[in-house]
């Protein structure tokens, strides 16, 4: 019951210096030059974002993306040992050891940035490659 | 819209949206050029047809199959398999093209007794040939041959031969592309899960979308099997017609060109929960990205840093002593479907090669995404580009050199643009690490080569020099160079074989490659006999 009493102390604190941290939390015009460097990895780099149609890409975007938060985050971002999840799970820890090698900045940023980040590049992410785009193909119902 | 007026197809008014200038500041929601539609009346493509695609491109680099074409002689001839697509077993896909030689009187009557006869004649003219791919043709088409229907026949009369069937007329879609997507939901559907495979490893792969160009697919398959991963099947360069059968039992599918192969990927994983992993085999870190990708998938990263670390320390001080002199050379990419988007950061960013313009001939819009985003600000992206639009482009852009195939690519040299050849490759093969560096000498050996200082002279009217004194590459390359490039003791031209795939089939011959057994998990030597030719076994 102590380790719990002391988790919970922990829980206290982490989540007093998350309010504290919110009065600080990062201005949403740095956070996006952020984001575009990371979405700039992404366009050069990556390819996960491209498959041929509109749905399937949100799933990718959203898996992955999210994943890798977990991983920059130190959270457990793995959900089964299924297949797929090891699928994104490895797009992830290869995108955010990328990250990290890109973008040392990232070291030193917070959880809940880094979460704001990662939140801001899904969104743009999804806007770009598939609901602002222009490519004709994406809403046909077959591969 | 940034789109792209060429003088020459103000007549063609339908052409405007099929080319964009990348501009500063713009992403894909901005630029964007129209793809895999029907060509233009009035521009003529360098497209090929959908028979094409099929065949030639993922058909035929089948290494131990006969390729029949049912139609006219001449579809068999100019899908002859001349790309390089090699094989480790003696290439007969490349000696052999065969066809049922359609003639008028077979379009009249009927040309499905003399398919058959084709077919055993064919099949007792190679006993050792078990398999068999047969293509349809705009003529019989037409016609409306039964092809299936005779390939029931024979395989009834001639046990243990098995004939696929590939209905993807010429006319069957826009270009090359339309074939590809034909051939693909195919394969899948007749002959996936048709038989089961001997597995050897934990881990086990299909690798899709590699042709095996001038031996690419052996550079990568190097790598995978010093990971101790099984390569089930190769759709399709290099590869078995029963392995790729089995295709339904590998734990994961890397994928190398989306553009011709991504619909079996695809369907494997909505069929067979077979996740797709898209890669770029091409590049120092794009390579190194993806064996440590596929190492994650298996949790066998440290196995791919090992292959990084060594290959690293074997070819990148070559690859650096090109990327010294390459820097800010000027580069039209334009490939078929995929090398534009494999290429084009990685030209950039591990060479120094501005890359001014990317085209496709049958890519879709999801490949010029891809392109337009890994090219910088500026770049033109022309989508089926005619003859004339090539080169408006080439005179007003100015490249050191183009990479494209071998059509457009003499149009270039008529004008005097140095150009290298990226479909059946130079002297590749231009994967993995190795690779880079070949391609990175072949850029160098055309953008230096003095002859092409010679070619703009024009010996009706201009003084031809004869005081010089004898000239090389290097005499142009490093004339800007620093002394410390120049003399770098730590850099050095490429030391790649002349062919490095007999040293790879003899490193393979030595048994030196391990693999983890699917159950105990325990390292053991694989022979190189199960390697090239794993047990197959038919399901009823």
């Amino acid at each position: 019951m102590e380790s719990g009493a002391g988790g919970d102390i922990e829980k206290e604190q982490s989540s007093g210096c998350r309010i504290i941290k919110r009065g600080l939390e990062m201005e949403e015009n740095v956070a996006k030059e952020k984001m575009s460097q990371l979405e700039w990895y992404i366009t050069k780099h990556c390819l996960w974002q491209y498959n041929s149609r509109g749905w399937d890409r949100l799933i990718q975007n959203e898996r992955i993306l999210t994943k890798t938060k977990q991983i920059l985050n130190g959270e457990n971002a793995k959900e089964d040992d299924s297949t797929s999840d090891r699928y994104y799970w490895s797009e992830a820890m290869s995108l955010s050891r990328a990250f990290k090698k890109y973008f040392p900045w990232l070291e030193e940023t917070s959880k809940e940035d880094i979460a704001q980040i990662l939140n801001l590049l899904k969104e743009r992410m999804d806007h770009t490659m598939v609901h602002a785009s222009l490519n004709k193909e994406l809403t046909k119902q077959q591969y | 819209m940034p789109y792209h007026q060429f003088k020459c197809s103000e007549c063609i008014p339908e052409r405007l949206e099929h080319a964009v200038d990348k501009g500063e500041g713009e992403d894909l929601t901005h630029a964007l050029p129209l793809g895999y539609l029907n060509t233009i009346p009035g521009t003529i493509s360098e497209r090929g047809c959908a028979y094409c695609g099929a065949k030639h491109v993922i058909g035929t680099p089948m290494k131990d199959v006969i390729h029949l074409s049912h139609g006219p002689v001449g579809c068999t001839y100019d899908t002859w398999q001349t790309k390089r697509y090699i094989s480790d077993d003696g290439n007969f896909q490349l000696k052999y093209t065969f066809a049922s030689d359609m003639k008028e009187a077979h379009v009249v009557f009927g040309a499905e007794k003399m398919l058959k006869k084709n077919i055993v004649e064919a099949f007792k003219a190679f006993p050792k040939i078990n398999s068999m791919t047969l293509y349809q043709t705009c003529a019989s088409a037409l016609i409306g041959d039964d092809m299936n229907a005779i390939a029931e026949e024979v395989m009834e009369e001639m046990p243990g031969k098995k004939v696929f069937v590939c209905n993807s007329p010429g006319f069957a879609g826009p270009s090359q592309s339309g074939g590809h997507h034909k051939i693909n939901m195919a394969w899948l559907n007749q002959m996936v899960g048709t038989a089961e495979p001997e597995i050897y490893s934990k881990y086990v792969i299909n690798y899709i979308g590699e042709y095996n160009i001038q031996g690419d697919q052996e550079l990568m398959k190097d790598y995978f099997h010093r990971m101790g991963i099984q390569i089930l099947a190769t759709f399709t360069g290099n590869g078995r017609f029963d392995d790729l059968r089995c295709l339904h039992k590998a734990q994961l599918n890397v994928l190398e060109c989306a553009r011709s192969a991504e619909y079996i990927c695809d369907e494997l994983r909505v069929r067979y929960g077979i996740p797709r992993m898209d890669i770029d085999g091409f590049g120092f870190e794009a390579t190194a990205d993806s064996l440590r990708k596929i190492g994650y998938f298996f949790g066998i990263e440290d196995k791919a840093e090992e292959i990084i670390a060594e290959e690293y320390a074997r070819w990148k001080p070559e690859l650096d002593w090109y990327a010294a002199r390459l820097q800010g050379v000027k580069m039209c990419l334009w490939p078929g479907g995929s090398k534009l988007w494999h290429w084009a950061h990685m030209l950039k960013a591990e060479m120094g090669i501005n890359v001014v313009s990317v085209y496709t001939k049958f890519g879709h819009q999801g490949d010029m995404e891809k392109g337009v985003s890994r090219c910088e600000p500026g770049a033109l992206a022309i989508d089926d580009p005619n003859e004339l639009e090539s080169l408006e482009a080439m005179y007003e852009l100015k490249p050191d050199l183009i990479m494209t195939g071998k059509r457009p690519g003499e149009v270039a040299k008529k004008i005097r643009v140095p150009y290298l050849n990226v479909h059946g490759y130079h002297n590749g093969p231009y994967k993995g690490f190795e690779g880079w560096v070949r391609l990175a000498r072949d850029i160098y050996n055309c953008v230096y080569s003095p002859v092409h200082k010679l070619t703009l002279l024009d010996i009706s009217k201009d003084e031809i020099p004869t005081g010089k004194g004898f000239e090389t590459p290097q005499s142009y390359s490093d004339l800007n160079l620093s002394d410390d490039i120049k003399h770098a003791s730590d850099l050095r031209q490429c030391t790649s074989d002349y062919d490095p795939i007999p040293r790879l089939r003899a490193k393979a011959e030595s048994n030196v490659y391990t693999f983890p057994h699917p159950e105990t998990g325990e390292w053991r030597v694989v022979p190189v006999e199960t390697l090239r030719k794993s047990k197959v076994v038919d399901v009823e």
